[in-house]
């Protein structure tokens, strides 16, 4: 099933069915293999579970990278209190589209990931926090839930094994902010979504003030994954650190953007040039930024040498985050971008730190000012030096996901900045 | 708030860390910020006050901890053996000088129009640790001036985001008025709708601690600039709680009161029916001078030549006596030493008592009480009997038709006619302001508010309070104590007391407690005596 | 009528992404109508009951709150929680599908139901955007203009829109059809550019395809 760009490079582990319609239908999940994992998971216990996650080195895939199976082995390991499991279907990140294909396509694996994590984490409630803009989506995966309640995968008796694990769809309201782990759950529990200051740690204090752990989407389905098939398995694909898969969304200037699920480790200039059909109208490659608008901007020189995993971007300069490829070419006005990158922080920022709240804002009409040409040469050292002024000060990471592109356009891309400064001139059209 | 007793029996865990290069030991659990007030170190901060959670959001309380990834917030983060901390290496003043760029952006320049001027912390934190140059260009967002009811005035654009007055509200009053809304530089606080804060009874803590002009008291609006006040330690004389509290002076007028802060009585707050009542303070219709009255007419005289004259005439006859539950500890004592010499008599005073207190919640300890006086508990102590209605009226039948020695001391007798007394062979009446009632008193004699004397109240339990004068008295007006105290030891050939502390400790009831014990926390009388002057002082700077 | 990519379809975006040569799924399959049915008004499933909330272009801004199957659905929602305030968020959003926005008196009524302070209902309803604070017209047309769409054209199918609706950004046309603003990334960043309509996902929109999109949401309802 093509959907809607499909690569013969591609490894699909979690993706192989996104596409198909016929999938969603439980009897058909069932054929495709859904709750085969949970089934072998339900025969071993919570701790050798987790201990199968850590064991294959999968790392969180919602732009933290933290090791998986470390951070179920931070659950206490006893059922005095209930413990959650929350995932996090709250996908804001600009750039990144894959877990609402997985939430439309292969809800059941979802699910399933979903059922397993919670019993590695002896949860006896599982969340979905799924994002409020994603109506279409969570309509396929609450029709799925009812198909596994009826068919008594979830509920007081899960796969007959005397597991009790409940499961509810829960929907947000439209704020990036609760994708931020702490501020999912001050949602979840019915308040603002405002991050909370750690210590003390979700595994310690999470919902409703009990042990919780949250994960995202492509995550659980790949620990499903792994349940099934074992440590080893997983670790064919990808490198020693950032072992497996990852579903890289990309967009932008390519001539076939989409969802391409490839191992980790994978060239970057091999994934815009052969996976995605190459720059479209031939044009000549401006800038790249890896991991969804948070991480630092890589220009085309950076980006030749760039392997698309964990430690490779970092060692460019950059961040995998959530592995969101967006593709510039030369037509790309770069400061109209970073502008509407700031404005999106500036709109979503929840508020509470000064540093965010006040400079998110305050960075964005500097740059607003800028690309109207009323800018100066000393504008560029001011937002240099609020940037870094908001970086490592606050609660959560918004505030660094600011200061990233506009630092890093800034110092690889003056010259765009300049001609506006000096000239007036824009420098691309889109 | 942990009780005290089990923390003096329970044996300390302690932690060693060093702050700025000064070695310390503290007990587990001390915040950095805690740790560095006592090596003297105020790491500047706002959202943090000691009364209410702390969330750590205003990014201000920022300091660098050796071999931690990132500058922490020393208000949250508790001390580590062997920890180090640099709270003014150049690393934490970046970062601070940083984040205060960050609060000036979008603050207006009110300072020539704001309240809060000469008490801001953003005055001083800009000025200890800001930048010398602001740099921010663009148009700052406006929210305009927001009257969120009672005596609150709230300048949205002046506001830090610090949320202290939506936790006092929420934890401390628990009454749920504010609340931020929407998100990001969009923020701010408000209240739903029109709903404000009308009915509620504490909010004026609110005002207190915000930490910038953004919450305005309306009673104090535009009235003075901070530097101009003196400020005197002083107890709130609107109920029997007896708040500890600061009278802040000009021109010797009350402008406002202020909390002070005891953990034993009023935490960090006080209510609003107290802090607002104190315009009867600076009430201009006093009475300033001695007067006596001849058949010739009444003369307005010195101390010296009334006193002599009514020195004669004490004899003549029972004694009755109407006090007040606004009289001191000192001038109460004296009344009733006096009145025991003279071979005793009946002392009533009489004292509005409301229908309900209302305690704050979220500290139980404070109650606005049912009555309205600082010293009922002072004159119950001295076997002085409460006499007339709920409304502090009525009760006095006896009194005005006495024809023996009637002495009316601190009751203005509001609701009494003018021919209150005009049987007495003997009228005297000490008060602070003028009464129709007096028409008959033969010596109506001017004595000091609280506002104007050293003294004590008993509070309702029984805690003795001590007030410092904050005004000039008008005129020759003298504290209670002094004159009695005087008239007594003339009939006794004693030496009458010269200070408030003597006067205090020449009473009997109060067991040999003394002004020292006393000091500016307060103590009981034995036998059931509180811990002396010093012990609650841990926990207290807000 | 045949598109301008010479496949036969109603017209060229009909919602699902691609129209790239091989992908041949009806609207229904990509979109989920067809496996997900018809959702009833009561909750269904307890465990799906707080994921319902609609932008339905029918709105009753004076409708009694939670009578009926909306009341039932309320009920399953507050079981899935251990804490009344946790269904705080899903009432809201049931709230909004009857009445079409959230007014105070909403407000000051959920807030009944589930016991918590107004002022605390309405510090959490504005801080999400979803929650329309005011009327909205028949159809809430929310454009990506973030980078990926942006990258691709955003701004010229935000104009084009506010040029069909012939309105000002957040506000609502004459005919109180169509409400147009922006919004942020939808997650749909490989289908430039998107748009969220009601609750419906609308992919490789140019600006070309809006007025036959406007009218179809005209004729149709949704």
């Amino acid at each position: 099933m093509a959907y809607p760009y499909v690569s013969e490079r591609e490894v699909r582990l979690i993706s192989k069915h996104l596409g198909d319609p016929h999938a969603r239908a439980l009897a058909a999940a069932k054929q495709n293999g859904r709750y085969e994992g949970l089934r072998k998971a339900l025969e071993m216990s919570p701790d050798q579970v987790v201990d199968v996650v850590k064991a294959s080195g999968l790392r969180g895939r919602g732009g933290a990278g933290f090791p998986t199976g470390m951070k179920w082995s931070f659950m206490p390991k006893d059922y005095a209190k209930p413990h959650y499991l929350c995932c996090n279907a709250d996908e804001s990140e600009p750039g990144t589209f894959k877990d609402r294909e997985i939430l439309r396509w292969d809800p059941h694996l979802l699910i399933e990931g979903c059922l397993v994590a919670a019993y590695a984490c002896r949860a006896r409630h599982a969340y979905i926090y799924c994002r409020g803009e994603f109506f279409e989506a969570t309509q396929v995966l609450a029709r799925a839930v009812e198909d596994a309640y009826a068919d008594g995968l979830i509920g007081d008796d899960v796969m007959g094994s005397g597991q009790k694990i409940d499961l509810t769809v829960h929907v947000g309201a439209g704020a990036y902010i609760c994708g931020e782990e702490t501020g999912l759950m001050n949602s979840l529990e019915g308040r603002r979504g405002e991050p909370r200051v750690k210590p003390p740690f979700p595994a310690a204090v999470g919902v409703f003030g009990m042990p919780t752990t949250v994960n995202n989407v492509e995550t659980l389905c790949a620990a499903a994954q792994i349940v099934l098939h074992g440590a080893e398995w997983y670790r064919q694909w990808g490198t020693e650190k950032s072992p497996g898969t990852k579903l890289f969304c990309v967009s932008g200037h390519v001539n076939k953007p989409g969802n391409y699920e490839l191992p980790l480790g994978f060239p970057l200039m091999e994934l815009i040039d052969d996976v995605c059909g190459g720059m479209r109208n031939g044009n000549a490659l401006k800038a790249v930024i890896p991991g969804g608008s948070s991480v630092p901007i890589l220009s085309a020189e950076e980006c030749r040498t760039c392997a698309l995993d964990y430690e490779g971007v970092s060692a460019c300069g950059s961040m995998l985050g959530y592995a969101s490829v967006i593709v510039m070419d030369e037509t790309t006005d770069i400061v109209k971008q970073v502008r509407r990158m700031a404005a999106f922080y500036a709109h979503e920022s929840c508020g509470q730190c000064t540093p965010c709240r006040e400079g998110s804002a305050w960075v964005t009409k500097i740059l607003k000012r800028i690309e109207d040409g009323r800018g100066t040469e000393e504008d560029l050292e001011t937002l240099k030096e609020l940037t870094t002024q908001m970086v490592g000060t606050t609660i959560c990471v918004l505030s660094d996901s600011v200061a990233a592109p506009v630092h890093s356009s800034i110092d690889k891309f003056r010259n765009d900045y300049l001609a506006l400064i000096r000239r007036g001139e824009r420098v691309g059209v889109a | 708030m942990p009780d005290r007793k089990d923390e003096a029996t329970k044996p300390v865990e302690t932690v060693t860390l060093t702050i700025d290069d000064q070695t310390i030991t503290v007990p587990k659990g001390t915040t950095i910020l805690h740790a560095a007030e006592t090596v003297g170190t105020r790491v500047p901060h706002y959202c943090y006050h000691a009364g209410l959670s702390a969330p750590a959001i205003c990014r201000l309380c920022l300091v660098e901890v050796e071999k931690a990834p990132k500058l922490v917030p020393a208000c949250v983060t508790q001390v580590a053996e062997g920890q180090v901390v640099h709270t003014q290496s150049d690393k934490s003043l970046a970062m601070r000088r940083g984040v205060l760029e960050f609060y000036l952006q979008n603050h207006p320049l009110d300072c020539p129009i704001c309240d809060q001027s000469g008490e801001c912390k953003l005055q001083d934190y800009a000025h200890a640790e800001g930048r010398f140059h602001g740099r921010g260009k663009e148009p700052k967002r406006v929210f305009g001036r927001d009257d969120f009811g009672g005596d609150v005035l709230f300048y949205g654009d002046r506001c830090v985001m610090c949320t202290r007055c939506v936790r006092f509200m929420n934890e401390v009053e628990q009454e749920p008025r504010l609340t931020v809304v929407e998100r990001g530089d969009r923020a701010i606080i408000d209240t739903f709708f029109e709903e404000g804060l009308e009915g509620t009874n504490y909010h004026g803590n609110i005002v207190d601690i915000c930490p910038v002009g953004a919450l305005i008291s309306k009673d104090f609006l535009f009235k003075q600039r901070a530097w101009d006040l003196d400020r005197t330690p002083s107890v709130c004389p609107s109920c029997s709680q007896g708040c500890n509290i600061e009278l802040h002076a000009r021109d010797d007028l009350v402008q406002r009161l202020k909390p002070r802060v005891n953990m034993d009585v009023n935490a960090y707050w006080m209510c609003d029916y107290g802090r607002l009542n104190y315009e009867w303070i600076n009430r201009g219709d006093r009475i300033e001078v001695p007067l006596v009255r001849k058949e010739q007419g009444t003369r307005a005289t010195g101390w010296r030549e009334a006193l002599a004259d009514l020195l004669q005439r004490l004899d003549a006859g029972p004694v009755r006596v109407v006090v007040s539950p606004r009289l001191s500890n000192e001038g109460l004592g004296t009344v009733r030493a006096l009145v025991d010499h003279l071979g005793g008599g009946e002392i009533v005073y009489r004292s509005e008592r409301a229908a309900d207190e209302i305690p704050l919640k979220g500290f139980p300890k404070l109650v606005r009480r049912r009555d309205l006086a600082p010293n009922v508990n002072g004159a119950a102590l001295l076997d002085m009997e409460r006499t007339g209605g709920e409304d502090g009226d009525g009760g006095l039948e006896a009194f005005a038709a006495h024809t023996g020695v009637l002495f009316v001391v601190g009751d203005d007798l509001s609701d009494q006619p003018a021919s209150f007394g005009e049987g007495a062979l003997l009228y005297v009446y000490l008060g602070t302001h003028p009464s129709e009632a007096a028409a008959h008193a033969h010596f109506v004699l001017p004595l000091t508010t609280f506002a104007e004397q050293e003294g004590s109240f008993t509070n309702h339990e029984n805690r003795v309070q001590r007030f410092w004068p904050a005004l000039e008295p008008p005129g020759v007006a003298r504290p209670t104590w002094l004159v009695l105290g005087a008239l007594l030891a003339e009939r006794t050939g004693s030496r009458p007391p010269t200070s408030a502390a003597a006067a205090f400790e020449a009473i009997p009831a109060f067991g040999g407690l003394t002004y020292e014990q006393i000091g500016t926390r307060g103590a009981r009388p034995a036998p059931d005596r509180l811990e002396p002057a010093g012990a609650s002082t841990r926990g207290e700077r807000a | 009528m045949t598109n301008p990519q010479g496949r036969d379809a109603p017209f060229r975006n009909p919602g699902w992404a691609g129209n790239t040569g091989e992908f041949d799924l009806t609207e229904a399959q990509v979109r989920g109508d067809d496996f997900v049915g018809d959702r009833p008004l009561a909750g269904g499933h307890p465990a799906g009951a707080p994921s319902y909330p609609y932008m339905l272009p029918e709105k009753h801004p004076d409708a009694p709150l939670f009578e009926g199957p909306y009341r039932e659905r309320f009920e399953k929602i507050l079981t899935r929680y251990p804490d009344k305030r946790a269904a705080l968020l899903p009432a809201l959003g049931l709230a909004q599908e009857v009445r079409g926005h959230v007014s105070p008196e909403t407000m000051d009524r959920v807030g009944e139901l589930l016991e918590l302070p107004p002022a605390y209902v309405r510090g959490v309803a504005t801080f999400y955007t979803m929650y329309n604070k005011g009327p909205v017209g028949r159809f809430l047309i929310q454009v990506c203009t973030n980078i990926s769409c942006n990258l691709c054209g955003a701004d010229e199918v935000m104009e084009a829109f506010l040029r069909y609706a012939n309105t000002e950004a957040g506000e609502t046309s004459e005919d109180g059809d169509f409400t147009v603003i922006e919004a942020e990334c939808l997650a749909g960043c490989g289908f430039p550019t998107c748009v969220q309509i009601n609750s419906r996902y609308y992919e490789n929109v140019t600006p070309a395809d809006v007025p036959e999109l406007c009218e179809r949401l005209r004729a149709e309802g949704k």
